[in-house]
Order: structure tokens, then sequence, then C-alpha cells
């Protein structure tokens, strides 16, 4: 499960094994992400990808195995991991502005940086109309496009997504994917995408990893080679869309 | 887009019904003493504590000062040993929520000491104080530091625990975590201990002036009772009554303005 050649290997995960108790959840999971890949794991309902993410971003300790960021172990002190979780994270005390700056502040940014970053991203998402309003005056996309905007402003080594939108409506849904890969293609950085629709991970990654149901593995290796931007009904991305599918009912 | 307030129409009869309340209620009791229903004695009528509300507004006999004089100084002990226990109380609630080393250090003393109604306190207070003014904020301060502690401590252990994953994901130390997720967290609780505080600090403080004292509202009403003039015992009664119910009031005011700053 080599990534492209030709980029460098950032992420490299090696025999990952989680349980809780008795409960084998995750087992034995190898892979690499080269640098700067946007890489999309999708898989069944409870098979463990928000687990998968909180050993990845060392949240909780794995049971065997470990994960390398740049050839060292993962250490949230060392490297710049960023996570934007399933449910909204902002901070309801600070402002919009506030709350981009909250990640590089933790990281103890000098403040000319941080100002400087802050208006970057703002610019990118869309929000500098609203950086003084407070996360409880803006919609609910707005306020997950602030958290990608702080995860993003850090300058990421490895950026951790899950089901980012998964509680948003569709049509808004497909707009914040667009922006999310502008995002990332002029940061440009090392994004692991974790959902559950299937149409959602061919239409934003570069590859994609489908998961098995527990104990989870993973089952197979998808490349997503079509242009940008994607087209929903292009029978190539359709073509992807059922080969995931069928991926992820047979088992 | 500022949204028009919805007015309710409150009818007359429901705005003046408080005060009617008012009236039957010292009506009722002016009634029961001037009928004798209650001997004299035992409970003085409206009239005659406001007669001596009036009198003791510029006469210090027969207790030795004037009802504003007692009023003052009861109010500098409550408000200096409220003061403390906010200063006190509030960071080692904080501490205790957060930091596991404090929390296993002061929790087990805490739940010791909590149960301890102020007033036992006072013999030792007197051995330690003596019978000045720092005796009686020590009881008043202990009356303040329990909900002080509890809020603090419970406004931090409410904090979200997914936004504490998202610092840590981020790399922030405990005291960021602390300082940015768990303080902000806390203030509604905390603000809400200002309030419970000083009710506690208040009610303290006729306890507290058992220590032999020579002026403030609970002196008082020791000494109505010694000199046997119930007139004198429901005037420092109702004082503290009063006074208690007007600086709840501003406390709320203030509690408000401050939860309207940070909830926006
Ligand atoms: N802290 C935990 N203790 C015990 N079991 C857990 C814990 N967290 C997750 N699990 C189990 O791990 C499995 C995967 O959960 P999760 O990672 O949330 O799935 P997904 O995100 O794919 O929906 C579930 O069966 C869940 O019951
Ligand atoms: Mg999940």
């Amino acid at each position: 499960m080599n990534p492209a050649a030709s980029a460098p290997v950032k992420i490299d995960v090696r025999g990952l094994t989680k349980r809780f108790g008795d409960l084998l959840v995750l087992d034995n999971i190898s892979f690499q992400v080269a640098r700067g890949e946007f890489l999309a794991i999708v898989g069944p309902t409870g098979c463990g990808k928000t687990t998968f993410l909180n050993c990845l971003s060392k949240l909780i300790p794995t049971s065997e195995g470990d994960i390398f960021i740049d050839g060292r172990v993962a250490d949230p002190r060392v490297h710049n991991i960023s996570f934007v979780f399933q449910e909204p994270t902002c901070l309801p005390w600070r402002t919009v502005r506030e709350n981009v700056a909250y990640g590089m502040e933790l990281k103890r940014f000098p403040a000319e940086k941080i100002r400087e970053r802050v208006d970057t991203m703002l610019g990118l998402v869309g929000l500098s109309e609203t950086q003084h309003l407070y996360p409880n005056q803006v919609s609910a996309s707005m306020v997950q496009r602030i958290t990608v905007a702080r995860a993003f402003a850090v300058d990421p080594d490895l950026l951790l997504m899950d089901e980012p939108y998964g509680q948003l409506d569709v049509k808004l849904r497909y707009y914040l994917e667009d922006e999310l890969v502008k995002l990332w293609q002029t940061l440009k950085a090392t994004v692991i995408f974790v959902t559950h629709n299937i149409e959602e991970a061919v239409y934003v990654a570069e590859r994609i990893l489908v998961l098995s149901n527990k104990p989870t593995r993973i089952k197979a290796e998808v490349k997503v080679d079509l242009p940008r931007p994607r087209n929903l009904i292009d029978p190539a991305f359709v073509a992807i869309r059922k080969e995931v599918t069928e991926l992820i009912r047979w088992w | 887009m500022a949204y028009e307030e919805v007015k309710v129409r409150k009818p007359l009869g429901l705005i003046l019904l408080p005060f009617f309340s008012i009236f039957c209620f010292f009506g009722a009791w002016e009634l029961i003493v001037r009928l004798g229903i209650v001997p004299a004695t035992m409970l003085a009528a409206p009239s005659a504590v406001g007669n001596l509300f009036v009198e003791k507004l510029t006469n210090p006999n027969p207790d030795g000062a004037t009802i504003l004089v007692h009023a003052w100084v009861s109010m500098q002990e409550a408000f200096l040993g409220y003061l403390l226990a906010l200063g006190i109380g509030l960071p080692l609630g904080l501490f205790m929520g957060w930091f596991g080393v404090v929390r296993g250090i002061a929790r087990p003393i805490f739940e010791l000491i909590r149960p301890i109604p102020p007033i036992a306190w006072i013999p030792l207070t007197v051995f330690w104080f003596g019978i000045g003014l720092w005796g009686k904020v020590f009881i008043i301060w202990l009356g303040g530091v329990v909900p002080c502690v509890i809020n603090a401590f419970v406004g931090v252990r409410m904090t979200n625990p997914t936004l504490i994953q998202m610092a840590r994901t981020y790399g922030a130390s405990d005291w960021q975590i602390f300082k940015t997720l768990c303080v902000p967290s806390a203030l509604p609780m905390v603000f809400g201990a200002l309030q419970i505080a000083l009710a506690s600090c208040w009610t303290n403080l006729v306890a507290a002036e058992l220590l032999a004292a020579d002026q403030g509202l609970g002196y008082l009403i020791t000494m109505g009772r010694r000199l046997a003039l119930p007139d004198m015992v429901v005037l420092g009664m109702v004082s503290v009554g009063v006074m208690g119910a007007l600086i709840g009031m501003v406390i709320d005011q203030v509690e408000k303005r401050l939860l309207a700053g940070i909830r926006r």
C-alpha cells in the first residue's frame, strides 16, 4: 500500500492495533501517506474510524504498533497535528477570529505571525466579514469552516478530519468540499479524511482506503485519478463510486 | 438584525398583587399584636418596630450605637468575609476541578470540613482570633467559601471533553487547557457563586456576631433579647432581612451584566 513513489513518505502507520478490553477494533493496520497527499478513509459506521483517528492523533494509546511522522513517533507536542472533529469544537466565548487563532496560540506562534495567518485563513474560507461575531451568531456551515480554518492555520504536518460535514445538508456539503480541496491545494497539507459517505470520499480524495467491518482491517485501496473540479455524473467518477460501494458491501 | 422584543402585557391586578400581599402580611401582624392574640412582650407590632427604627436613626441608646452604625459594621464584616471567600474559594475550586494533585490533597479535607456548620467553629475561633473583627470575618468566610469551592469545581468539571481533546491535538499543556478552556467554561457557575456565597455570608452574620460583639445587626438582636425588648429583636431581624434582599438585588444585576458580557 505505497503511495505514488514520486512524493516522499510523510506518515507511516505500522501494525496499528487497538483493543478495548476484549474487543478488537483495529487489527494490525499498516499504510503510508505521501507528503501533501489527500487520503480518504471510508468504512461502515461503528467499524472504528473515530478510534483510528484518535490513535493517529495520540488522543488514546494504541495497543500495538505506532505512527511515524517524518520518521519520528507522532507526538502532538512535537508535530503539528490538526484534528477537525465530527462535532463542532468552536469556543463559544471567542469570536470567529479568536477561534481561528486558537491553535496557533496554543503552539505559541508569534503574535505578528498569528495576525497574518488569521487574515489569510479568514480570506480563504470567506469569514472576513463575520470575524468579530461569536460562533452562536453564525450558521452551522460557518462554524465548521472556523474549525477547518483553525486546523489549516497551524500549517499541519498531518490534518485529520472525522466526518466534518456529516451533519450538514447536501448542498452546503458540496460547497464546503470544494472549499476544502481548494485549501488543500493552496496550503499543501497532508490530509486524512474519514467519512462513511462514499461519494464524498471520491469527490475529495486522491486515494481511498476501504475499511472492513470489525475487527477492522484495510480491505482495499482505490486510486482516484480524476481531474478537478470533479463531476459527480462523469462516468469515470460513477465507476469509482460503484467500485468502492461494492467493496464496502462485499465481505 | 434586531428582533423586536415580545411584549407581554401584565394585567394591573398582577402588578399590584405583591404590594397587596405585603400590605396584608403587615396588617395581619399588626392586628394579631393589637388584639392581644399574641402579647406584646412576645412579639412587637410593625408600628412599634417602625417607631423604634425612626428613633434608632439618631439615638444610640440603650445598645450603644445607631441603627446605621450597626448596619455599617455588619456590612463591613460581611463583605470582608465575602471577598476573602471569593479570593480563596474560587481559585481553589478551579484548581481542584482540573489538577488531580490539588484535588487529591484538598478534596478529602474539604469534604470533612464542609458538613460542620460555621457556628460550631465559634469556640475555636475565639481561641485563635479572640473576639475582634477577624474572628467574625472568619466565621463569615467559612460560610461563603464552601459554595465558592463547589461552584468553581463543578464549573470546571463541566468543561466539554471534546474541546479538551481538540486542544490536546494542538499540543496544549495542562496549564494552557486550564487557562483557555476550563476557566472560561466555569465562568457561568463562578458567577452563580457570587450570589450564593453572599447569601451564605450574610446568613452567617448573626452567628458571627454571637461572638462578643459591641456593634452590628446581630448584636442588636442579642441585646434586644438581653434587655427583653421584642421590638429591638424584630428591628434587628427585619434589618438583616431587608439589607440581605437589597444586596442580593445588587449582586443579581452585577451577575447579569457579567454574564451578558461573556455570553453575548
Ligand atoms: N472508549 C471505548 N471503550 C470501549 N469501546 C469503544 C470505545 N470507543 C469506541 N469503542 C468501540 O469501538 C468501535 C468503533 O467505534 P468508532 O471508532 O466510534 O466507530 P466509527 O467512528 O467508525 O463510527 C465501536 O464498536 C465502539 O463500541
Ligand atoms: Mg465516528
